[in-house]
């Protein structure tokens, strides 16, 4: 199997905008457009796995869904695997789609309340992988197995646990041999030893040759597993940076990882310039126009008129 | 009076048939303070919060403790004679303390979107929670307008349906119902799930600030360390499952 290089992004997705427009509940009552994604830039390559974090209503699931083709963008370009996704017919997205899988949140409705563990995966690779109905059984159990629900294979999602149940969404997933995994949210709602099982499974089985973009909101989960890390606030990408080795250096993103560092925002954002402006300790004239973009154009990357003036981040230590 | 015992429970045992499910717990929840019942998940800090209030819903049930709710009546051990009696009994325990749970006791939930009921405004749940306060409230127009503003809603909120509200507000109306019977005591179990951490903060230091304001105890069931250590005054650990199989 040859390796597909660096050069090639699995993912890719320039200026990506996206504005819904939300009806009232009468034919005459006024609409109202809300702009999810205010340009966002993004490049995932094989072996990477990005972490988008920010707060509700900041645009990590429209950014998922779209990236999943799940949404159109209003405007903006997403090429999966060097080809163009967006804008495609149903009809012309359906055999690629096996490549690109989805973790839901909500496990629990997620599965088929009357099958088992095993029936799961099973029926998964019969459907999308055309295994017959013996060889499916056999690939299902050493998938299970190998994410320590051998003795699990038999129960029905309400006999599992929380934790299990997640587990067994991303056995079906990982099944496929994907391309590209997109987990929203994968651990919400488990406790700190749980969430470790759940992401042990889905980063250290993902395949050589795949990305996985993790919807989070939980900045131990960023640093533990992720090899990168965009903050996201109110639709626009305000940091980028490797967890692993760097502190987040913007003002919003540090209150987002540390949300008891600083006093709490008012949680009111600004329309014009910076959204963050109002509650910000360090903004300068500027913020209150223009919204600043992300500088330098590698490396860690900031979106802050301020950025000289912020104190310099601890260095993370693992 | 801050400080003042509200709920002393010792030595809590609970058991199913076939094993243990938490053994010689001891929790206090004192007036103004905050008590944390801190552990991973299925180490039984629900049900020892549910055992708190009276209701124990497993069989054989509790096989050893004692509660106290030192502000009702001094004396009383309400378990005293309900240990080791099986599901009736704890079915006439949980009879005993009903009158309790949503005066004495209110319980502010995990998911408050799906609590609230979906087709009563918010004005009308915060004074159908007032109606078990005595004496009866004399303007409960200008007191849901209090509560409300208490826990930072705008007064037309009282109008809204649930699904109008965002899921922070739905959280907020939540403590508001909570609140409204002025409980001695507050159960809020683990109010924090599917926040995002900014969010999570604005909502427990809210649900501190009533309660220190109010001087009333909170009890909170958390897994997020690092809240807890930052607020609570009395912290209850939990260990690990495996560690309390009998």
């Amino acid at each position: 199997m040859i390796a597909a290089g660096p050069s090639l992004p699995i993912v890719r997705v320039q200026d990506l905008r996206k504005t819904f427009v939300l009806r009232g509940p009468w034919p005459w009552s006024p609409t109202r457009e809300v702009e999810a994604l205010k340009g966002v830039d993004l490049e995932l390559s094989v072996g990477q796995v990005l972490a988008v974090v920010g707060q509700s209503g900041s645009g990590k699931t429209t950014l998922s869904r779209i990236v999943l083709g799940l949404e159109e963008p209003s405007s903006g370009e997403v090429w999966l695997e060097g080809r163009r996704w967006d804008g495609l017919s149903e009809a012309e997205r359906q055999p690629r789609r096996v490549h690109f899988q989805y973790v839901p949140q909500d496990a629990m409705s997620a599965l088929d309340p009357q099958q088992t563990a095993a029936e799961h995966v099973a029926e998964t690779l019969r459907v999308l992988r055309g295994r017959s109905r013996a060889q499916a059984r056999e690939e299902a159990d050493a998938l299970l197995e190998r994410l320590g629900l051998a003795t699990r294979r038999d129960a029905l999602p309400r006999q599992m646990s929380g934790g299990e149940q997640r587990r067994v969404t991303l056995a079906r997933v990982l099944a496929l041999d994907p391309h590209l995994v997109v987990a929203d949210e994968p651990t919400s709602g488990l406790d700190p030893k749980r969430r470790e099982e759940v992401l042990e499974d889905l980063v250290g089985n993902l395949p050589r040759d795949a990305a996985c973009i993790l919807v989070t909101h939980d900045m131990a989960t960023a640093r533990a597993w992720c090899t990168h890390a965009m903050v996201m606030l109110d639709g626009w990408v305000i940091e980028s940076f490797d967890p692993r080795t760097a502190e987040p250096r913007h003002p919003y993103s540090r209150l987002l990882f540390d949300p008891w560092s600083a006093p709490l925002p008012s949680g009111s954002l600004a329309t014009v310039g910076c959204p963050f402006h109002p509650d910000c300790p360090f903004a300068v004239d500027a913020c209150q126009t223009v919204m600043p973009a992300l500088e330098p154009r590698s490396g860690h990357r900031v979106a802050c008129h301020a950025i000289h003036a912020l104190p310099e981040p601890r260095t993370a230590t693992l | 009076m801050p400080g003042e015992p509200l709920v002393e429970l010792r030595g809590l045992t609970v058991r199913t048939r076939s094993r243990t499910l938490v053994s010689d717990i001891d929790v206090d929840v004192r007036a103004g303070q905050v008590t944390a019942l801190v552990g991973p998940s299925g180490v039984g800090k629900s049900l020892t919060a549910r055992c708190l209030m009276g209701l124990v819903d497993v069989d054989p049930g509790l096989a050893g403790g004692s509660l106290r709710y030192p502000g009702l009546e001094a004396d009383r051990d309400w378990y005293r004679d309900h240990l080791g009696g099986g599901r009736s009994e704890m079915q006439r325990l949980a009879r005993e303390t009903s009158a309790l749970r949503g005066s004495f006791f209110t319980y502010a939930p995990q998911v408050a979107a799906s609590a609230l009921n979906p087709g009563r405004t918010i004005g009308r749940q915060v004074v159908l929670a007032m109606a078990r306060r005595t004496p009866p409230v004399e303007d409960p127009g200008r007191e849901v307008r209090g509560l409300l503003a208490e826990v930072g809603l705008a007064p037309r909120t009282a109008g809204s349906l649930p699904q109008e509200l965002s899921g922070g507000q739905c959280q907020r109306a939540a403590l508001a119902v909570a609140i409204a019977p002025h409980p001695s005591v507050v159960v809020a179990d683990e109010p924090e799930t599917g926040l995002d951490p900014i969010l999570r903060r604005g909502i427990i230091e809210l649900l501190v600030r009533v309660c220190r304001d109010r001087g009333c105890g909170l009890l909170l069931i958390s897994h997020h360390e690092d809240t807890v250590t930052r607020i609570a005054d009395i912290v209850v650990r939990f260990g690990t499952p495996e560690g309390i199989d009998a």
